[in-house]
């Protein structure tokens, strides 16, 4: 089968390579092992039966002397892949010979080989793949798989408490920020990978669908991934294995069924620019993460395609490169700020604008300009946990453009809409429990006519009692919200 | 009889006679002051709210006396995070005072003749201004600062702008928990001081009402979680948990220590003491009660067993002891009782703490009710056990 978009991947670890691989970590089980030999067996693919997954990531080669053996063995679960109309992407990884890979799977009848930052003669067989720092952003391929991302959900410490962010609420770990940026800049699927936590940790039920969720409500979609526990219990046929199974399977049909969704454009009004490359990624990267954490709505804007690209509902713009943006850029943001915007930048900008006093801002020297604003930092940038906080105030949280009320700090949100703006999406994750949250309210920034609340569970949607806001917008009683929920909303 | 008293005549006049009875707080009954406490049905927010308060302030002497030609510090009672609702009301219909309340004092200041008009408060953990803290709240701070010029919305939790950031208050006759409590630099620059508060319990210190509602004066840089040891911290972190509540360490070295570190380690004794100790530092002239619409079950959504009720009555008073001794009668409680008993189960009477350091009686007999009567303003935020019924 060859490979497409819109597949529903699922991790499959199985064979000799990967009890190989797995023999040297630590807290590996016979019982791990016998899961991992069944796993390469064509009944295995049974569990699949009558869900969505489509697509076996199986290991292929790593540059073990088990690579062979792993190939040969495959031959069957291949085959019976092939039969259940699957695709199989093979993984190469490590000092693997790629070429070597290829062959292989080009005579075992695989869909595709991934391969970790291809750049070899192009091969409609290759995928690349690449950790989120060096992403081939630039592959043909129909989908780019990223990895080095995380386990959604609250952080926990080794105490079994949770970690604490810069303000001493719970740390939220997220992948919606990164799947952002790549969608802003590749043509393919992005397929983020990320295996749950190992070692003695418990994955709780609720977690796989949140891993799920997390990953769709930014455009993304998870390579399925489940921990050892669960996959022998699955292999017992365990029944509260199964029910997690279907917790997994029900959220990817939900997004699967909504799959129009991933195509509205971000309707945050905060631009953060950069190149998100080197340094740049670093900052600029966690820039957007922390924006997410303090709640603030954002698109990204990649300088590479920034001249060609409209800041369509920005209020302000965020550009912490080191180094400053091209001539054209420059301008195309100084007519933005000129014309009503805020800029958020480094030190060495220049001099444009009228300083508004050295009191204006402890950490920007604030200068007007035409109609809007720049805030030139005095010092560089370069704690983006200062700049998400510093740019939303000057931007001011009168322009916020979402609100929470019950949910605490372990919610996130999405708003998207399609291109006709008569309509948005707001989408709701709460990450801390499988209950959600009692009590929760939610307020957005525009009259709103009508809604209905989609979630995983519920066979249709329903609409929400809506009331306008205290001083404008529109407010949303949502009530007992689950750990996903959609808000579309009727402008 | 006078019932307006400015920080130097507290402290020339009455406090020097109070001085006479440090070390021996109980003494000191006889000598607190009491003042009238005006009492209102009040059922709305709107244009009722602003007719009854002018008419509560007039039946106590008129606004114009206290607040003209002076700074007026009106310290609101927001507590907790902007995010915090009970169900799905407001958070100005339940634990916090009302947008309108308090455009509509701070316009009554202004008819008055109030100078300027800074309306205060310690935003939790909030490390910006109060503008900003209201507008994640939901609410539009120019309903505030529209309603009279010269108003400011200050978030004393941050160093005070200028060359003095804090001030030192040092608490009469020692104090209770700490000798001094360093505060915001705009509680001194303040000729009248209003503590405009809800009327509700509190899982910790029995009532939140005037007094309780000062706990919120303490900077978060100094008595908050995650604050600096030598000096404060440059913006608030958290709440303040370990230092106020549970005494687990003292705040920074900048500031004075507790007076008695082997004191109980618990909320139900160091909060009620704090609270006592911060009016008698920080005087109160001026106390407003909104139990309008309130909670009932303590002081905010976070509580357990909480719920919404509408008691329907607006107070207000020139002496914070008088006025929420008044306002715990209304409740359903007794001012004058002890730990162990309702409201004050688990934790000692910040009334009578407060009493001990001559801020002003809790004896309901020696306070002048104007207005609606207790018993017609009566509204029982719960069963009390019949012994310890008023």
């Amino acid at each position: 089968m060859a490979l497409s978009q819109d597949l529903v991947p699922m991790r499959w670890p199985s064979g000799p390579l990967e009890i190989s691989r797995r023999q040297k970590s630590k807290g590996f089980t016979p019982q791990a092992q016998q899961t991992l030999a069944r796993w390469h067996e064509p009944a295995a693919l049974e569990l699949l039966k009558d869900t969505l997954v489509n697509c076996l990531v199986i290991s292929w080669a790593a540059g073990l002397p088990e690579d062979a053996q792993q190939q040969n063995t495959a031959a069957a679960l291949v085959a019976e892949a092939s039969r259940r109309k699957l695709s199989v992407v093979g993984w190469v990884e490590g000092t693997a010979d790629h070429n070597r890979a290829i062959g292989a799977a080009r005579a075992a009848g695989l869909s595709a080989v991934a391969i970790q930052g291809f750049k070899g003669k192009p091969d409609p067989l290759v995928i690349a793949w690449g950790d989120r720092a060096g992403a081939p952003w630039d592959s043909a391929a129909p989908v780019l798989p990223i990895t080095g991302n995380v386990w959604p959900g609250v952080a926990g410490r080794r105490d079994g408490g949770t970690s604490a962010g810069p303000t001493g609420v719970p740390w939220l770990d997220s992948n919606g920020w990164y799947i952002q940026l790549a969608r802003a800049r590749a043509r393919s699927d992005i397929w983020v990978m990320f295996d749950p936590p190992g070692g003695r940790t418990v994955v709780p039920e609720r977690s796989y669908p949140m891993a799920v969720c997390d990953s769709e409500a930014a455009g993304g979609r998870w390579v399925i991934s489940l921990d050892d526990t669960l996959r022998a219990r699955l292999t017992e046929e365990d029944a509260t294995a199964q029910q997690t199974w279907k917790g997994i399977a029900a959220a990817t049909a939900f997004f699967q069924k909504h799959s129009a969704w991933k195509f509205y454009r971000p309707l945050g009004n905060v631009g953060v620019i950069s190149d998100f490359s080197g340094g740049n990624f670093d900052v600029s990267g966690e820039i957007l993460n922390l924006l997410s954490r303090k709640g603030a709505l954002y698109q990204v804007v990649w300088k590479q395609t920034a001249g060609a690209q409209p800041f369509i509902g920005l209020k302000a713009l965020i550009y912490a490169d080191g180094a400053p943006p091209s001539s054209e850029l420059r301008q195309k943001i100084l007519a933005f700020v000129a014309s009503g915007g805020l800029l958020v930048t480094g030190p060495k900008w220049g001099s444009e604008g009228k300083s508004l006093g050295p009191d204006a801002h402890p950490r920007f020297d604030v200068r007007a300009l035409g109609k809007g604003r720049l805030a030139v930092a005095k010092e560089d940038l370069d704690d983006p946990y200062q700049i998400a906080i510093d740019a939303q105030i000057l931007l001011s949280h009168a322009n916020d453009q979402v609100r929470l009320f019950g949910g605490g700090a372990s919610a996130g949100y999405h708003l998207t809409g399609p291109a006709d703006g008569k309509s948005a999406l707001l989408q709701l994750l709460t990450y801390a429990s499988a209950r959600g949250t009692s009590q929760m309210a939610v307020w957005v920034d525009r009259n709103v006519r009508g809604n209905r609340l989609w979630s995983i569970q519920a066979v249709e949607p329903a609409p929400v009692t809506q009331v306008a806001g205290e001083y404008g917008g529109t407010e949303f009683h949502v009530g007992s919200m689950p750990a996903y929920a959609a808000l579309e909303l009727t402008l | 009889m006078k019932n307006q008293w400015n920080r130097r005549e507290f402290i020339s006049g009455l406090g020097a006679a109070a001085g006479l009875a440090l070390g021996q707080p109980a003494r000191m009954r006889a000598a607190v002051p009491t003042a009238p406490v005006a009492v209102a049905r009040c059922k709305e927010y709107g244009a009722a709210y602003l007719e009854t308060s002018q008419k509560l302030f007039d039946q106590l002497g008129g606004l114009e006396k206290l607040v003209k030609g002076k700074t007026v510090v009106l310290k609101i009672n927001l507590t907790g995070e902007a995010y915090y609702r009970l169900g799905f009301l407001p958070a100005g219909r339940a634990h916090w005072n009302h947008p309108g309340s308090i455009g509509a004092t701070v316009h009554l200041l202004n008819q008055a003749g109030a100078r300027r008009i800074r309306v205060v408060e310690g935003a939790f953990a909030w490390p910006d201004s109060l503008p900003e803290f209201l507008y994640t709240a939901g609410w539009d701070p120019n309903v505030i600062l529209g309603a009279a010029p010269r108003v400011e919305l200050l978030n004393t939790n941050l160093p005070f702008p200028g060359k003095k950031p804090y001030t030192r208050f040092t608490v009469p006759h020692g104090g209770h928990l700490f000798p001094a409590y360093d505060l915001s630099t705009a509680y001194a620059e303040c000729d009248v001081m209003v503590s405009m508060a809800k009327m509700k319990e509190h899982a910790t210190a029995g009532v939140t009402l005037s007094i309780k509602n000062c706990f919120g004066i303490t900077p978060t840089t100094i008595y908050g979680d995650r604050c600096g040891t030598e000096e404060p911290s440059p913006i608030p972190y958290a709440g303040r948990t370990g230092i106020m509540h549970n005494g687990n360490r003292q705040p920074p070295k900048s500031a004075l220590a507790e007076k008695d570190p082997s004191s109980p380690r618990n909320g139900g004794y160091r909060i009620p003491r704090c609270i006592a100790d911060l009016v008698a530092a920080r005087p109160v002239h001026l106390t407003i009660l909104d139990g309008i619409e309130t909670m009932a079950g303590g002081e905010g959504p976070w509580n357990r067993g909480v719920r919404p009720c509408r008691p329907g009555v607006l107070m207000a008073g020139t002496n914070c002891v008088t006025t929420d001794a008044v306002a715990m009668a209304i409740m359903g409680f007794d001012p004058m009782a002890e730990r162990g008993t309702a409201p004050f189960e688990t934790c000692d009477n910040t009334l009578r703490l407060a009493e001990e350091l001559g801020v002003g009686t809790r004896d309901l007999r020696q306070i002048e009710v104007i207005g609606t009567p207790i018993r017609e303003a009566l509204f029982k935020f719960r069963e009390v056990p019949r012994a310890t019924k008023t």
